[in-house]
């Protein structure tokens, strides 16, 4: 089955996919075991677990003839810029507004 | 994980002065991007910029007025969205303006984002997951 790769809002806009997450931070699960959890088919669950992959969200490890699933930084790391975009934008902003102010006072006097 | 974005700026001038360069476009222009923005609650008006080749973000940012209490506090809507349009995003932009030490403090806040709405409005189910994940960078390093 082929999974799309989506970007990291798009994985966290699904429901499903945030309580696969959500349930990944308490532990490693396996596929199998994050299935019994959703009222969906097992292939369903298989193609959620195959966009938080592409997305960095989650390692997959074969161990045995189970697949464990773990969290991983990258995904949450596309987030997190998204928001420090803008922390640094503002402070770039706000620098020139006290800038601009402070010439203005000083040629004023 | 920073979960906000909010930072608050000291200026030597007065609320007066400061407010008018957050409500009048000339001097808007000046600091932060063009604008037409009146200071009228519902007034929309554009920002527009032209994004630098490594930006990702579109050069127009959407904006409608939300709150105007002249000198006190100002917020507008700020609705923008990636260059290759893959994402677009909803979020707030609040000014507060508060008199402080012969000046003025000024505080920004930029929420509401509704692309991150539920990860940062509803944190505490977060806050476990991003615990986890820096308990896991920290066991790598070890």
């Amino acid at each position: 089955m082929t999974a799309q790769t989506l970007d990291a809002f798009q994985v966290i806009a699904d429901p499903s996919r945030r309580q696969m997450l959500m349930m990944l931070s308490k532990d490693n699960m396996t596929i199998n075991s994050l299935a019994e959890n959703f009222d969906m088919s097992r292939p369903a669950v298989s193609k959620h677990v195959k966009i938080l992959y592409n997305a960095g969200f989650i390692t997959i490890k074969d161990i045995g003839r189970e697949r464990y699933c773990t969290l991983k930084q990258d995904g949450f790391d596309e987030v997190q810029d998204f928001i420090n975009y803008f922390d640094k934008f503002w402070i770039s902003k706000l620098k020139k507004l006290e800038t601009i102010l402070n010439n203005k006072t000083k040629s004023n006097q | 994980m920073e979960k906000e974005i909010k930072q608050t700026w000291h200026f030597k001038q007065s609320l007066e002065e400061v407010w008018e360069y957050l409500t009048k476009p000339e001097l808007i222009e000046q600091w932060l991007m063009k604008s037409d923005f009146k200071p009228i609650v519902g007034h929309k008006f554009q920002f527009t910029f032209v994004p630098k080749n490594d930006n990702k973000y579109a050069g127009i940012v959407t904006c409608q007025v939300l709150e105007v209490k002249p000198f006190t506090k100002l917020s507008y809507s700020w609705n923008g969205g990636m260059k290759d349009g893959s994402r677009t995003f909803n979020s707030i932009v609040v000014w507060t303006l508060t008199p402080k030490d012969n000046g003025t403090e000024l505080q920004l806040q930029h929420n509401g984002f509704t692309i991150l709405e539920d990860i940062l409005n509803h944190t505490s189910g977060w806050n476990s997951c991003v615990k986890r994940i820096e308990e896991l960078i920290n066991a790598v390093r070890k």
